[in-house]
């Protein structure tokens, strides 16, 4: 994990965001120790490093069940477009200075990796959808609040995904 | 909610209370047009909103404002008459109350964002059950997201 972008990134956020960043570089002149990740920066690094795992893990999943004719496929498809935006609009509000990194590893960075077997895989996705779910209604209680409005409503979203691949799961 | 809740606080309770007041009304419209188990799970969404309808009102009461009152009547979105048109209704009324909620997560009150937060989960897990559908941005006006490459950014650390 590469520190020096990492440092340099900031969260594309309301107002509400600068007088944390500010105090935050007060507290590290008292400490004499170079600067630090923003707490906030941290979590939306978090959310978004989630969010790619679970795009690559439906990758992995519409793999395992095609054929296309599959019935799970199409469900999954869909699981992962709305995977895909969540990870476009947390992407939307980090923002990495011109000359750093990409704020976009390479995607073999994520790997989604599920046990064998659809009915496997879906109950995987199924634990793993409830805890993204749960770990962003935490985080949300430590960020700023239009940042903290979009993992509330991520966070709903991929509570809904769960009691889908359930019955997904029955079907089969 | 001890302590003091701020007037916007207070505004954004406010609106959560008209939209779960608009629910309970629309749940007994969605109620009247579906039979058996589905008017089982319609009752029990109808619980679900007089509840969280309730717990505001006593909230905003306790902050020492007036919830606002209930109207007598409302307008539903759409024209019910069949089964299929009261899910339709169901699924609108938790869109509607997912949009209010995420009000409170916009607070710095860490309780009314987590209580917001709560509901938007179980208004779309709701609308899940009733749709058989799930959306990417429950609660969320689709003005609010951004168009790649529109954000900005404000500050940088260090």
């Amino acid at each position: 994990m590469a520190v020096g972008p990492t440092r340099r990134a900031v969260l594309a956020a309301s107002a509400a965001a600068v007088p944390l960043l500010v105090s935050a570089c007060r507290g590290v002149q008292v400490l004499g120790t170079p600067p630090g990740t923003a707490p906030d920066v941290r979590l939306l690094r978090s959310a978004i490093a989630a969010e790619r795992l679970m795009v690559a893990r439906y990758r992995a999943a519409v793999a395992e069940a095609s054929p296309a004719a599959h019935p799970a496929v199409a469900t999954l498809t869909g699981i992962l477009a709305e995977h895909e935006q969540h990870l476009a609009q947390l992407n939307a509000r980090l923002v990495v200075p011109e000359g750093s990194a990409s704020k976009s590893p390479p995607a073999a960075a994520a790997s989604g990796s599920l046990p064998a077997g659809l009915a496997n895989a879906l109950l995987a996705l199924e634990t793993a959808e409830q805890d993204a779910s749960d770990t962003l209604a935490s985080q949300l209680l430590r960020v700023p609040p239009s940042l903290a409005q979009l993992m509330a409503s991520i966070s709903a979203s991929e509570a809904t995904h769960v009691p889908v691949l359930r019955s997904l799961g029955r079907v089969r | 909610m001890a302590g003091a809740v701020s007037a916007q606080a207070i505004a954004r309770l406010q609106a959560a209370l008209a939209a779960e007041q608009a629910a309970c009304y629309g749940y007994g419209v969605v109620g009247a047009y579906l039979s058996g188990s589905a008017a089982a799970r319609a009752d029990s969404d109808w619980v679900a909103h007089e509840l969280a309808r309730d717990s505001l009102s006593a909230a905003i009461t306790a902050a020492g404002a007036d919830p606002v009152p209930a109207a007598v009547a409302y307008q539903m979105p759409i024209q019910v008459r069949s089964a299929v048109q009261a899910v339709a209704l169901a699924v609108i009324l938790e869109q509607r109350v997912a949009e209010a909620y995420i009000g409170l997560v916009g607070l710095n009150d860490l309780t009314l964002r987590a209580l917001g937060a709560r509901q938007i989960r179980d208004a779309a897990l709701r609308a899940t059950t009733w749709s058989h559908a799930t959306a990417a941005f429950p609660g969320l006006p689709g003005s609010s997201l951004s168009a790649p490459g529109s954000t900005r950014a404000i500050s940088e650390p260090g």
